[in-house]
């Protein structure tokens, strides 16, 4: 969508001159909130992370730090309460649970602290996506692989592609985009610029099986191995994941309204929604 | 009356000048006489008041005896008393009080105004009788019915920028074609304006008239003069950001203004992203602005009225003009194909720094494998043809276009790396565009009836296509793709206006159309010539639909008591689409009272429906955006509107003076829930995506002008308020909406300096629009557990709340323009040097927070655009 802001804005702005200049202004706050954050993936263990908010003008990331006596909960729908623990992996705090979670249930986390006000999102998992038939010619650009998409229902993508070896264990992420010749939508022909996820909705394949061609930005490299991650999502899952895309595109888009990232957390920030991920490996011939 | 009657009313009206001297209609009065002619009245009054008469003794007959006593008596009522039973009919000129004999009969003249050099037919001007105090304009044509009095000797033919006519009428005179000649030059604006033209006079209210004059003495932004920036110098009319894209008529949106181009609507009115107006300013006659009291022949948006007439085309005589600026070349055409009978206008302008990029980049590349065309053109055509005083057609034809195009080859000299894809060819282009053209014929039935038949066609395309082949030589993997994205929306339709002016008190108009639109918003398509796999049908082409509508009008300006007026008209319409019908009648209402001093106080009520939405998801206006016709979940726009002013044009006719206040409220205004992006990407379902609310628009506009002298120009100041409500949007509560400008200030100056220089200076300050920024930012997440892969991190989030809740700066800027003009026996010359936003304000054009690697900070940054601009533009006019 970008190089379409530019194309448009080029000429204006190379006329005109245009310079950037900093505002002196004081942002408002709306004031310490609990941010919580759960992914949910079927067959796993739940992952919590619980941080505080922070004033727009902070720069470092740090300052998303977790809080000290953080009490968190994790229901599912038949009202049982799932064991949690605190752990920390790669230097950051999780809440992590003790039972995995399983498809079909609902599960409703709630966090507290004090001094803020309690929080909770809830949501269920998808069913686990019909992808197969991976595979990419060496020296080539294209990789292909089969979905099979639910029938009669709103289903929600998220697709991923990475470098891994002949274990899975990842390398690196790819960027990569739906290959136009096979898309036939002029538009993210024009808009889209090679990205490390694709999210989307089933409106325009909705039931049927196809394949989809994805076009890496630069050509495979041979003996190598790659792994197409594809993630089906829950509607909070999709709007949340999608909405955080735009608006971290729409940064200094000059033509756009600001996007608002979706949030189903009660007097809080964050997300909690379900995902169900499968991943192909293969080896590029 | 006799002829020495008719010669002491013209002397006297010709030698007093009309201002205010020691009396009004209000002054008390007293009187006493007992058993005396009512002329020893009259002259107790001249006496004892100073309150002179004028009449012939021989057509007015004042003998009749009276006894009367009144005792600090308005005047008014007296002379009413007085010459009420002889029905002797009683005016002020001057300081005069005119008599003059019971009307007995009518008669009607009717007939064409018209510019004495070029026979350019005059909209607008003025047929005034000052004895009777009444008058008419000439309609969009210049044709004019006139029914007055069977003994109305002479009547007073003006025009703005044109010296007026003092028209003698015979008892033969019926049809009158009415030739003024122009006074406008370069040492004195001469802007003359007859009675009529006065505020007080017009019942008109909400209404601004913008010459091409105006226009033309602005100062000039790289070196163009521009119809749309001096619109925006209005009260009540705001533009976007930092001043440039679109119009915002009282806190409406860009597409709720209807703008005619010679009676056809025009679907996007700018040029270079709303920099400039669509249209070469040189070519427009004249122009109207309604901001409210819409006349009911008026329809089909809610916020404002651009009525813009072109000029003819000169029928004696060619003439021509030829300019260069900072930015764009044009040149216009204009004479007889037949004299006096058919003539035409052509004209061109295109943008130019595209060119000189290129040739630059050529010369320092030497071998140039990119190509770069940026650009905005457009041409006019009008031809019309004389058949007989009763006939006359019109033909005109408007092509404007904006376009970008990049291309790129590949460069052989290259080596070229097997590995990896190598371009062999990149082609992007855009464009956008109307075109409007329209046939037109004018019939004169009688002296009283006039009609217009048009019929016309608009369209506006926006296209992009992109071409792209590639290769990748180490698998033999090539490519060969075209891909085209457009949306356009056109409208056909055939229109009869009729004129009707059946008696001085009343002039009518009605008429009936039927219209065709057809919208065919975002379509794509893609073929890849190398590949035959059916593609993943991802594009949701927008949704095909054709829509009928159909309106009838009527209307009709009627003095119902001598110092009451009223405009009273009925529009309806109907609407066809999908198999869903629409419909509205849309009741329109003007009042005007005259109160002493000739102030008029007047208010006006107006019921308006716009039955397409324009599909827009960005802060401003852009040429992506789509017109798309109501369905069952949207249904049409409808507003209400009220307002009140008072008016006033000086005595001397040199300072105007309006103060307006209005309420507006609109329904099934439309609002994206969500941002979707700049090409809307699921237009089949675009009604699922938007938020059905209200919106409210209210305040005040004065506006002061000076029309006369060596300086003119005008003041004006906007305070207003413009607040929506939708369901979905910040909790449902009404907040201020993004044309919400508090305060607006528009100062234009246009001084002769000497009969060679003119000067130019408009400053103008807008208080800060609404904005939304975040309040707050947190931590996101991009997958299940923290041991899979995350190439983004855990990328913060910014949060947002409601909608607009801050404001950017105020903005303000001074721009000035000195022009020297050279007249020589058949030919003139001149050179206009002007300066955009002297001070070098740095007016935010758009806020965004940024994130400063460097500085390792996040804050406020705005573009700023537009800085100070010098620019010079020489015309050569033949």
């Amino acid at each position: 969508m970008k190089k379409l802001h530019i194309f448009i804005y080029t000429l204006t702005l190379l006329l005109i001159a245009g310079c950037e200049r900093k505002v002196d202004i004081t942002f408002s706050y709306e004031g310490n909130k609990l941010v919580v954050n759960s992914l949910i993936q079927a067959d796993s263990s739940i992952y919590v992370r619980v941080t505080k908010s922070v004033p727009v003008n902070v720069y470092d990331e740090s300052a998303f730090r977790e809080l000290d006596n953080v009490a968190v909960k994790i229901q599912d729908d038949s009202g049982n309460n799932i064991p949690v623990s605190c752990q920390q992996i790669f230097g950051k705090n999780y809440f992590v649970s003790s039972q995995k979670a399983t498809t079909g249930k609902r599960y409703t986390i709630s966090a507290s602290a004090a001094g803020l006000s309690p929080v909770s999102g809830t949501d269920t998992l998808p069913a686990p996506p019909q992808i197969f038939g991976a595979a990419a010619q060496r020296t080539f650009s294209r990789i292909t692989f089969g979905l099979k998409d639910y029938p009669m229902a709103e289903n929600y993508y998220r697709i991923r592609l990475f470098k891994s070896d002949s274990n899975g264990t990842i390398q690196s992420g790819l960027l990569f985009r739906l290959d136009p010749a096979f898309n036939n939508n002029v538009v993210d022909i024009i808009s889209a610029s090679p990205a490390n996820s694709l999210i989307m909705n089933d409106k325009r394949f909705d039931g049927r099986e196809l394949t989809f061609v994805l076009q890496a930005q630069d050509p495979l490299t041979p003996t190598s191995y790659l792994m197409v991650e594809v993630t089906t999502l829950t509607y909070d899952a999709y709007q949340y994941l999608k909405s955080v895309a735009a608006q971290q595109q729409n940064v200094g888009d000059i033509v756009s309204e600001p996007v608002r990232v979706y949030s189903n957390i009660l007097d809080g920030y964050g997300i909690v929604a379900g995902i169900n991920v499968k991943r192909l490996v293969f080896k590029v011939d | 009356m006799s002829l020495a009657g008719k010669l002491l009313t013209c002397l006297l009206f010709i030698c007093m000048p009309l201002q205010v001297l020691g009396w009004d209609w209000q002054t008390k009065v007293s009187v006493s006489v007992k058993d005396q002619p009512i002329r020893a009245v009259v002259e107790l009054l001249e006496k004892n008041y100073g309150i002179r008469f004028s009449y012939s003794r021989d057509l007015v007959n004042l003998s009749r005896k009276i006894t009367l006593t009144v005792h600090q008596q308005r005047l008014k009522t007296l002379l009413e008393d007085l010459f009420g039973p002889d029905r002797i009919r009683y005016t002020r000129v001057g300081d005069l009080i005119v008599l003059q004999p019971p009307s007995q009969a009518t008669r009607t003249i009717s007939g064409y105004v018209q510019d004495g050099i070029t026979g350019e037919k005059l909209p607008g001007a003025t047929i005034w009788s000052p004895s009777l105090q009444q008058g008419t304009v000439t309609n969009q044509f210049g044709f004019f019915s006139f029914t007055t009095t069977a003994d109305t000797s002479a009547v007073i033919i003006s025009y703005i920028g044109y010296q007026p006519k003092w028209q003698q009428l015979s008892s033969q005179n019926k049809f009158l074609s009415v030739s003024l000649e122009s006074t406008t030059n370069l040492e004195e604006v001469v802007v003359s304006a007859a009675e009529s033209h006065k505020l007080q006079n017009q019942t008109q209210m909400s209404k601004v008239n913008i010459n091409s004059a105006d226009v033309r003495s602005q100062p000039k932004l790289l070196g163009e003069a521009d119809l749309l920036r001096t619109l925006q110098a209005i009260p009540g009319v705001s533009g976007g950001m930092d001043g440039i894209s679109g119009i915002h008529v009282r806190g409406g949106s860009p597409d709720q203004n209807l703008i005619l181009l010679d009676g056809s609507p025009i679907f996007n009115f700018s040029h270079f992203f709303g920099v400039f107006s669509l249209l070469n300013a040189d070519l427009v006659k004249s122009t109207d602005l309604y901001k409210g009291a819409f006349p009911a022949r008026f329809g089909g948006r809610l916020s404002s009225v651009i009525d813009i007439t072109l000029k003819d085309g000169d029928m004696k005589q060619f003439h021509g003009d030829v300019s260069i600026g900072l930015i764009a070349a044009k040149f216009d055409l204009e004479g007889p194909i037949i004299k006096d009978k058919t003539s035409f206008i052509v004209s061109a302008r295109r943008s130019y720094p595209d060119l000189l990029y290129n040739t630059v980049v050529s010369l320092k590349d030497g071998n140039n494998n990119s190509s770069l065309l940026a650009y905005f053109y457009d041409v006019n055509l009008k031809v019309n043809h004389i058949f007989s005083p009763k006939d006359r057609i019109f033909f005109s034809y408007y092509k404007g276009e904006d376009k970008l195009s990049v291309q790129e080859s590949e460069d052989k000299s290259a080596v070229v790396d097997t590995t990896r894809l190598n371009t062999e060819f990149n082609r992007f282009q855009m464009g956008w565009g109307n075109v409007v053209t329209a046939l037109r014929w004018n019939h004169i039935y009688g002296p009283k009836l006039f009609s217009n038949l048009t019929a016309n066609y608009s369209q506006y395309a926006f296209n992009t296509e992109v071409g792209y082949k590639y290769a990748l030589p180490g698998s033999n993997e090539m490519g060969d793709q075209y891909g085209r994205y457009y949306s356009r929306m056109e409208t056909g339709g055939l229109k009869l206006d009729f004129d009707y002016r059946p008696e001085p008190t009343h002039s009518m108009r009605f008429g009936a159309a039927v219209n065709t639109h057809y919208f065919r918003p975002s379509v794509s398509t893609f073929v890849d010539k190398g590949s035959n796999v059916t593609p993943l049908d991802t594009a949701a082409n927008g949704p095909k639909n054709t829509a009928v509508e159909l309106l009838l009008y009527a209307e009709d300006d009627w003095q119902l008591l001598p110092s009451l007026y009223a405009n009273i008209g009925l529009h309806a319409s109907a609407f066809m689409v999908s198999g869903r019908l629409y419909h509205s009648l849309q009741p329109r209402m003007g009042l005007r009272y005259m109160l002493p001093n000739n102030w008029a106080v007047k208010a006006a009520y107006t019921h308006m429906n716009q039955y397409i939405h324009l599909l827009s998801n960005n802060g401003t206006a852009l040429p992506t955006d789509i017109w798309v016709p109501s369905t069952d979940k949207v249904g049409p726009m409808t507003s209400r509107q009220v307002a009140l002013g008072i008016g006033k044009t000086s005595n001397k006719q040199a300072w105007e003076f309006s103060l307006e206040g209005y309420y507006k409220t609109m329904h099934n205004m439309i609002e994206y829930t969500e941002p979707t992006g700049l090409l809307t990407a699921d237009v089949l379902r675009w009604d699922r995506n938007v938020s059905i609310g209200k919106g409210w628009s209210y305040g005040g506009e004065l506006m002061i002008t000076r029309k006369k002298g060596k300086l003119t120009g005008w003041l004006g100041y906007t305070l207003a308020w413009s607040t929506r409500q939708f369901p979905d949007i910040n909790n449902g509560h009404i907040f201020p909406y993004k044309y919400d400008h508090r305060h607006d200030i528009e100062l234009l100056l246009n001084y002769a300096i000497t009969k060679n220089w003119e000067f130019s200076a408009a400053w103008r300050f807008t208080s800060g629009s609404p904005l939304t920024l975040p309040v707050a930012s947190y931590e996101g997440v991009e997958t299940g557990s923290p041991w899979d892969p995350s190439p983004n991190g855990n990328t913060p989030v910014d949060k947002y709340s409601s909608r607009y809740n801050y404001r950017m700066e105020n903005s303000h800027r001074l721009d000035v323009g000195l022009t020297w003009f050279k007249q020589k026996k058949t030919w003139s010359r001149s050179w206009n040097f002007s300066v955009f936003n002297v001070y070098n304000q740095q007016n935010p054009f758009y806020y965004f927070v940024k994130r400063d690697d460097v500085e390792k900070q996040r804050y406020l940054a705005k573009l700023v655009i537009l800085p100070l601009l010098p620019s010079i533009t020489y015309s050569v006019k033949f």
